[in-house]
Parts: C-alpha cells; structure tokens; sequence
C-alpha cells in the first residue's frame, strides 16, 4: 500500500504549501505537513521533514513570512504565513497547474480509436 | 537576487539558523507524537511512528541547510580546513612543494617582470598607449637610431596628420657643478613641446615652457630629475631660482619633474633636462645644421585611430622627399615607427627583443612544467600513502566528485602559497637586476612595478600550477578500487609495479625538460666563454681605468693639459705601474667619437659614392703601449706630436685597406672634417681591435693625439703589475693631491669595464639567467628521480625479502634498484636530446661561435645529469640492499 504513493513533482511541493497557507491561514511546520497528507486522501509520499526545506526557500524568495508564537497549548511554534507576493506567486502557479492539468486530462482521455 | 542576499546572509547566520531549525523540528516531533497519543498510540510507538512520517532528522537538516545556504561555500570551506590540516601535519611534504613551485612561478614571474618592462608597460605619460618612437636607418648606421635635428623638424611639422605632437630628446652626460663640487648626470636636451606632449605636470616649480629655448644658444634653464634632485640636494624646495653651472655655463633651476617619471629612456632614470637650444654653445653648435649628426630621439604620439602603418606611410613620403632634397645624407635613409614599448631600450632592439623574451619565457615555462611534474610525483606518492583514507572516505559516502575537489583543492592551495612566493621571489630578481650597473657609473633603473598585467600572469600560472601538478593524482586517487585498497593495506604487490606508469612518465618528463633547459643553459655558458676568448686586439687583463673631467671644475683647456700632464707623470712613477696612458674613450665602452666620413686626401668622390664613416680615439702617447695593441707599420704617438707639430693619426688595418687599398697608408693624409681638409697625416697602422661591437667584424677606426685634439673627458688607463683594483687608492690619492675637488668616476679595471653594456653584459646576464634555470631544472629533475626511486624501493621492500629469503645477493639486489633510475634516466635524457635539438635552433641566433646542436654541450650535460642523479639514486638502493629479509617479511 505504501508503495503506492504518489512521488511529489519537483516544484508541487513548494505550491501546495504556499496553498495550503492560503486557504487556511498561519500555521506551523507540523500543521502544514499533516494538511498536505490529509488533503491529498494520503496519497502523496511526504517525508514531512523535507518540508523545511520549501519553507526556507519560500521565505528567501519572500513568498511567506515566519514568526514565532503560542500554539494550542500555549507552546513556542514557528509559524508561517503567506504574503502579498506570495499569494501572486501562487495565482500564477495555480493557472500554470490547471492548465497542465486540464491538458494531461484531455491526453488521457484520448481513446485508442483516435476519436473522442 | 533577493534570494542570494538571502542565502549569503543565512550563511553568515548558521549557528542562529540552526538552533532555530533543531526547536522547531523538535517541536514538529512532539506535536506528532501527541497527535498520535490522541489516535490511542503508546507514547513509545506514537514517537516512533512520528520519527517514521517526519523522515531522517539529519537528512532533512541538511537539505534545509542546502536550501537555506551557499552550499558549495560551505563544502569549499571544509576542504579548505581540511587541506590545510593535512598540510600542516606533512611539513617536510608541505615545504618542499612549496620551495618547488615558489621557484618555478618565480622565475616565471622574473623573466614575464622582464618582459613587462621592455615590451608591454606604457610609460606613464599622457597617451602612453599610442606613444610611439620614430627613428631612421640609415646607410652610416643601418640598425634604427637617431635622427638629425633639421630631419626630425620636418617631419614634425608634416606629419600632424597622424600625430597629435611629436618631440624628441638627446642624451648626454654633462658636469653639474654646484658649491665648489661638481658630479656628472645623465641628461636631456629636449625642445620645448616636451613635457606639454608628454602630459608632465613640475613636483616642484615649473618645467620647460611652450617656446622656451628652441632656438640655438637660448634657454638656460634646468629642470631635475625626481631622485637626483633629492640625492643631490637633499629633496629641498628652496632649489628653485638657484644657479648652478652646467659644463661650466650657468643655468638657472626652475622645477622637478614628479617622481613617477624616469624620463623617456626606459632603462635608467634621467638626472635633468635642459632646453635643446643650450645645444648651440660651444662644440656642439653644429647639431642645429648638420645632417649627419643624428642625436634626436624621436617620440611621437599617434591621433587616435590612426596605426602605425599609416603612421608610417605618412612618414615615408616625408623621407623620400627629404633623400631628394639632402641624397648627400639621406639618401638611402629608411625611416621607421615603432609602438614606444617595442622600441626599449632602443629601436634597434625591436626586432630582436621579441625572440629573447620569447625563449626566456619558453625556459622558465619549462622550468614551471619540471616544477608540476615534480609535485605532481609528490602528491602521488602522498596519494598511494593516503588510499587507504581515500577508500574509507568513499565508503562512508563521498562522491567521486567530492574527492576530486577535495585533492585538488589542497593542489591548488599549495600552488596559491606558491604563486605568493613565486611573486616575492620574483620580485627580488627585479631588484638584483636593477643593482647592475652596464652603463657605467649609472644604475639600470628598470621599473620593476606589480602591476595588473603581472599579478594576471603570477595568478595564472599559479592556476595553471595548481591543476596540472593536482590533477593526475586526484583523479588517480579518485579511482581508486576500494575493495582492493581497503584489503591490500598499503602493501606493494609485485604484479603492481604497471601501476606506476605514471609515476615513471612523469620523472622521465621531467628528466627530459631539465635537460632541454640544462642544454640551453650549457650553450649560453659555452657562448659567453667564447665571446671572452675572442681576440679583442687589445689586452684588458691588468688595466685600471679611472675616468675624470677636468671641465666638472671648470677647468681652461689648457690647465687641464697641464693637470693630466702631471697626473700622468706621477702616476707612471707609482711602484707596480707598468705604463700609463690617457684616452677619450674605452674599448667596448658606453661612448665614442665618431666622424660621419673620412676623406682621403686628393680623392674627390663621386656626388653619388657613400662617403664611409669611422670611430676615432683620442689617445696620449703610450696608449698602445698600456693596452698592448701591436703598431704593424710606422709609429706610435710620441711626446714631439704637439699642438703645433703637424697633425698625424694612428689608422686600424681596416681603415688602411679601405682608404688606399694598393698603397702604403703611412705617410698618406686624409681628413675627418670635409674633403677639402683640414688633414691629418698617417703615422702608423695599428692591428684591428674590437672597439665598437664585440661581435661586428672592426670597422675603420683611428686615433689623434690628444694634444691635437683635445676633448675635456678623460680616462687614465694603468697597466699593472698586480691586481689593477689594489692600485686604485694610490691613483686616486695622486687626483686628490692635485685637486681635492674634482671627482672621478668609474674607477674599475678594464676586465670589469668590459662587462658593460657594449662588452659581455648581454651574454653574462644570458648565462647567468640560463645558468640559474639550468641548474633549478637538474635540481628539479634529480630531485623527482630520487623520490621515485626511493619511493619505489620502500613499496617493494616486501617484495626484496622473499628475493633475499631465496637467495639472492645484495649486489643484484642494489643492481635492481639502481637499474630502475638508469632506464628512467635514460629514456628521460633521450627524449630530452630528441626535443633539445628542436628547440635550440630558436637559438642560433642568439650565440656567439657555437652551433646550438654543438656535441659537447649536449653530451656534457647529459653527462652531468646521469652523474648526479645516480649519486642522489645511491642512497635508496643501498639502503634496500640493506633490507634484513626476516624484518622485511614480518612487517605487514
């Protein structure tokens, strides 16, 4: 079952982040993994740590903001937040993937025949 | 951009960044771990679980750390540390490389300083770039020299098409007395466009203004060189508006030029400069009309975009005109324009220079390359040490790639050291060289600078060092077969001897570069041996030369007659003095007269025949006695030859045979002057003797007496018993008891006077220079032989045992050892001979009475190669004769 996963596309990692921040507002390193996993039905294969990575990167690129401060239970969290850069970078991206998407779909939904 | 900025400032900010990163992912952790706990997990399980979903901690740490910083920077870094680390721990490794290749990048960097100066640094003047020089052939003079005054007026004035200015300057050396003491400088006459062409702005006062002194007997003021100023008067200010006498006229300081300007002429720093038309006074008022004194040095700086084949172009059309005008003196005139560096020290050089910097760099490129290999053999035989560390490294996970950078990392930090040392080592040579005096009295002032052009070539060849001496043994290494390094543990095996191939190339490379320069190096020496066995027709062994100018004290001609009289009188009474004379000039000296043409008497030529030309000496009348040159018909100048006895000269055999080919020249007359006379009347013929040039065939030349023409400079030449130098304090005490005053200069013995500029400057330089490259290329090459070899012997000391253990002798053993350095060697020496034979016809041209394939150089230092390299190669095959079997096979 495992093996079953679905490996990430270089680059989707970094917009799912960025979408997830911006559908569901601040959250930690942790919070934005466990989202990933769930929205995906578990189907991606997500080392949750490699999560840091797209996190330092988006935020050298200015695509999201860190700060530290109080989680459910009052512990110290870092948590992430997108930006007004961040949230057009993600436009962009989003348009880029539909339209990858909605082009996969029309390839696959080629019949052997030749016709629709 | 942002992003670099970014990465840039994480890197700076690690240990924050990282301590930030470890909270947080433990934080993400715990989390989990809760999260996990609420599903109904064990706290043990639900961490485990957590730990599996995160990933490995240390992975993601380090991709974020990828992400976050400049990796490469940080790898760079650790490399760096670790080369340096490994370096330290192998200093007797670490100082040998780095004598080695501080040799070879500083010869490198000597010989391109060289180069610098005399074919590529603009002189720091306005518009340095497009300075160019023009100078004439002519047929008196058929290399590229002077011009005369009323030449280069007209091509100045018609040739401001392609030239924004052009100017000149004459040198000289004059008297400066100032405050009862006089001292000679070398100086300029230049016209008044000068220092307003070459953009000079005065340290001090003013310099030669527009106008000021172009015209003849006008102009009597002086400006100073930068460091005579302060040598003389002590850098002090106040020196403008005094007077001081210049060859006893007054002049009056005006300024001081800046310090960064050594005046036009590349190779030695001008003293003073004064307007040309002081020219005009006295003996010299000639050079204003005449148009076979050629004296200007010509500068001129090109218009932008113009070339110098257009530049020239232009010029020729001037002197075609000026050979129909003038064909007395110019025709068959050839004028030329070089860019001004390729014209240093003189035009007559630009032909030639490229071809002597050319080798020079071809040597020392070789020495480099000796250099490589042999470091690259030490970095090889570290590596073969170091495989068992290199496998370990690839085991636990370094790339091929990693290992590669990190080898030639320490390669290239080695060649950077290196190349800091080469450029101090280099440097250094610039300062030797800038001590050495072939202009007499004054010093070669060379403008050794560390520019741009320098540091770019130092920094390159050091590059360049740093990959070729890295870059064999890193990849070796990089190859190694881990299995097989990991298992062996450093033992050489017999079947493995193949696998040093490289190793053996290597030092036959090596063996073969040293003795291409050793042969270089063996023909330059033999050259100058040559040149000093060649017979110079006269005798300069036991000669003291002590030159002096009674005009420095102002002297009247005749009180000076009277003073050299005496002097000479007392000088031959001093114990251990054979004969003493006086002359204007010395053989092979710095200076000579010459006349334009000499006319035999009662022989009108043809308007259309050359009128040949020759050097002449004024001499007293035991000159040929004190420098043994053989009078071979007539007689010798005698005491009766006075001002107002009949004017006589002395000819060479040239000269005889060239003026009255069918006659007896003693007895005939001719004229140095005009065809019409005044005549001086032949007395005697002396053997031909090498007077102007050490490798030209004699020319005509003769000598006056120096009661009939008298010249204020003069050069006391004492034939002694003993060492001339011990007599020199006896003879300047007798100037000093006749005048305290005056001062003489180069007090030398003639052998010595005759490693000037003119005499065996050149080729001693040449050989030393080759010499020293020689003798670092067989150091070099005996050096990397010996490391193979011993290297060799100790991974085969396994191996010598189980021989020993079966039987065989130490003698075979010895043999074997030895065998090895014979067959590197002599393949090294024969492939070297083969390519030595290539290269040293480049050099034909550069030697005197040797063939650049002469049998004896080439056999010679072949013979001294295999000599010392076998003694150096005794050591380790008598210590593994030595090898105890049973100790040799018990050690793993």
């Amino acid at each position: 079952m495992a093996n079953q996963k679905l490996d990430l596309l270089q680059g989707t990692l970094d917009v799912m982040v960025l979408q997830t921040l911006h559908a569901i507002g601040p959250l930690h390193g942790y919070g934005i993994a466990r989202r990933i996993e769930q929205i995906s039905g578990n189907q991606v294969l997500l080392n949750q740590g490699t999560i840091y990575a797209s996190l330092v990167r988006l935020q050298q690129r200015g695509w999201i903001a860190a700060e530290w401060g109080a989680s459910d239970n009052n512990r110290k969290a870092k948590f992430y937040s997108i930006t007004r850069n961040g949230r057009k970078q993600l436009a962009a991206d989003a348009a880029h993937w539909q339209r990858l998407a909605d082009v996969m779909g029309r390839m696959l939904a080629m019949s052997p025949g030749g016709q629709r | 951009m942002t992003t670099l900025v970014a990465r840039v400032a994480a890197f700076f900010r690690k240990r924050e960044l990282d301590r930030d990163l470890d909270r947080e992912l433990a934080m993400h952790l715990e989390l989990a771990t809760e999260d996990n706990i609420r599903r109904g997990l064990s706290p043990e399980e639900a961490r485990r679980e957590a730990l599996i979903c995160f990933g490995g901690v240390e992975v993601a740490k380090e991709i974020h750390r990828d992400a976050r910083g400049l990796p490469w920077l940080d790898s760079f870094l650790q490399d760096l540390r670790y080369a340096l680390r490994t370096l330290r721990r192998d200093s007797g490794f670490t100082a040998v490389a780095l004598l080695i290749l501080a040799l070879g990048i500083g010869a490198n960097t000597a010989v391109f300083s060289l180069g610098n100066v005399f074919l590529f640094r603009p002189l720091p003047v306005k518009d340095g770039d497009r300075l160019t020089v023009v100078a004439v052939e002519s047929k008196a003079n058929p290399e590229p020299g002077q011009i005369c005054y009323a030449d280069f007026l007209e091509y100045r004035a018609h040739s401001s098409a392609v030239f924004t200015g052009m100017t000149g300057y004459v040198m000289s050396i004059v008297g400066l007395g100032y405050r009862g003491h006089a001292d000679r400088l070398l100086m300029s006459y230049v016209p008044s466009n000068f220092f307003t062409m070459l953009g000079i702005r005065p340290a001090f006062g003013r310099l030669i203004e527009s106008g000021e002194g172009d015209a003849p007997r006008t102009g009597t003021v002086l400006v100073l060189g930068h460091s005579y100023w302060e040598r003389r008067f002590g850098a002090d200010p106040g020196v403008i508006g005094r007077t001081v006498s210049l060859d006893g006229r007054a002049v009056t300081i005006v300024g001081v030029v800046p310090k960064e300007f050594l005046g036009p002429y590349n190779v030695v720093e001008l003293d003073a400069y004064a307007p040309i038309g002081m020219l005009g006074f006295g003996a010299t008022a000639g050079f204003f009309t005449s148009r076979e004194d050629r004296e200007v040095r010509v500068l001129a700086t090109l218009r932008p975009g113009v070339s110098i084949a257009r530049a020239q172009a232009a010029l020729n059309v001037i002197g075609e005109r000026l050979a129909e005008e003038y064909p007395h003196a110019d025709q068959g005139q050839r004028v030329r324009v070089f860019s001004e560096p390729s014209a240093r020290p003189e035009p007559a050089a630009a032909d030639s220079k490229p071809l002597v910097v050319a080798v020079f760099l071809l040597m020392v490129g070789l020495v480099l390359l000796v250099a490589c290999f042999n470091v690259a053999n030490l970095l090889l035989a570290r590596a073969a040490a170091r495989e068992k560390e290199m496998a370990i490294r690839a085991a636990i996970g370094a790339g091929r790639k990693r290992l590669l950078r990190q080898l030639l990392t320490e390669s290239m930090l080695l060649a950077v050291a290196g190349g800091v040392g080469g450029a101090v080592v280099g440097n250094s040579v610039g300062y030797v060289l800038n001590g050495l005096r072939p202009l007499g009295d004054f010093p070669l002032r060379l403008a050794f600078t560390f520019d741009w052009r320098v540091f770019t070539y130092v920094a390159g060849v050091a590059l360049a060092a740093g990959i070729l001496a890295g870059l064999a043994p890193a990849l070796r290494v990089s190859r190694t077969d881990l299995n097989l390094a990991l298992r062996e543990g450093g033992r050489g095996l017999i079947g493995e001897s193949g696998r040093h191939w490289l190793r053996n190339g290597l030092v036959v490379a090596q063996v073969a570069g040293s003795l291409i320069l050793l042969v270089a190096a063996g023909l330059f020496i033999r050259s100058l041996s040559r040149a000093q066995s060649i017979d110079l027709g006269f005798d300069p062994h036991n000669v003291l030369n002590v030159s002096l100018d009674p005009s420095l004290q102002g002297y009247t001609e005749a009180r000076a007659e009277a003073f050299c009289r005496e002097l000479l009188r007392r000088t031959q009474t001093l114990p251990g003095v054979r004969s003493a004379s006086f002359a204007f000039s010395i053989p092979l000296g710095i200076y000579n007269n010459g006349a334009p043409g000499v006319y035999a008497e009662a022989r009108v030529p043809s308007p259309s025949e050359r009128v040949p030309g020759a050097g002449f000496n004024a001499v007293s009348p035991d000159y040929f006695t004190t420098l043994r040159m053989r009078i071979l018909e007539g007689r010798a100048f005698r005491d009766g030859d006075t001002a107002t006895s009949e004017p006589v000269a002395v000819v060479d055999q040239t000269m005889a045979a060239r003026l009255w080919p069918h006659r007896d020249a003693v007895g005939q007359r001719f004229s140095y002057q005009a065809a019409s006379g005044p005549f001086v009347r032949v007395v005697g013929v002396v053997r031909d003797a090498k007077i102007t040039s050490l490798l030209d065939a004699p020319g005509m030349y003769f000598y006056v007496p120096q009661t009939q023409n008298y010249q204020s400079i003069h050069v006391l030449q004492v034939r002694t018993v003993g060492p001339p130098e011990a007599l020199a304090p006896a003879v300047e005490g007798l100037v000093r008891e006749l005048d305290p005053n005056l001062p003489v200069y180069e007090v030398m013995s003639m052998e010595k006077a005759l490693e000037g500029a003119n005499g065996f400057f050149l080729f001693k330089v040449g050989a030393s220079f080759a010499g020293a490259l020689g003798g670092l290329g067989l150091l070099l090459a005996v050096v990397g032989v010996y490391g193979v070899v011993s290297y060799s012997a100790g991974r085969r000391r396994h191996e010598i045992g189980i021989r020993m253990a079966l039987g065989a002798q130490r003698v075979s053993i010895f043999r074997l050892v030895i065998g090895q350095a014979v067959v590197l060697l002599g393949l090294g020496i024969a492939l070297g001979v083969t390519a030595a034979l290539g290269v040293s016809r480049l050099l034909v041209s550069l030697l005197v009475g040797v063939s650049a394939s002469d049998p004896l150089t080439f056999a010679g230092v072949s013979g001294i190669l295999l000599a010392v390299a076998l003694v150096a190669c005794y050591i380790p095959a008598r210590r593994a004769a030595r090898v105890e079997p049973m100790a040799a096979l018990r050690e793993q």
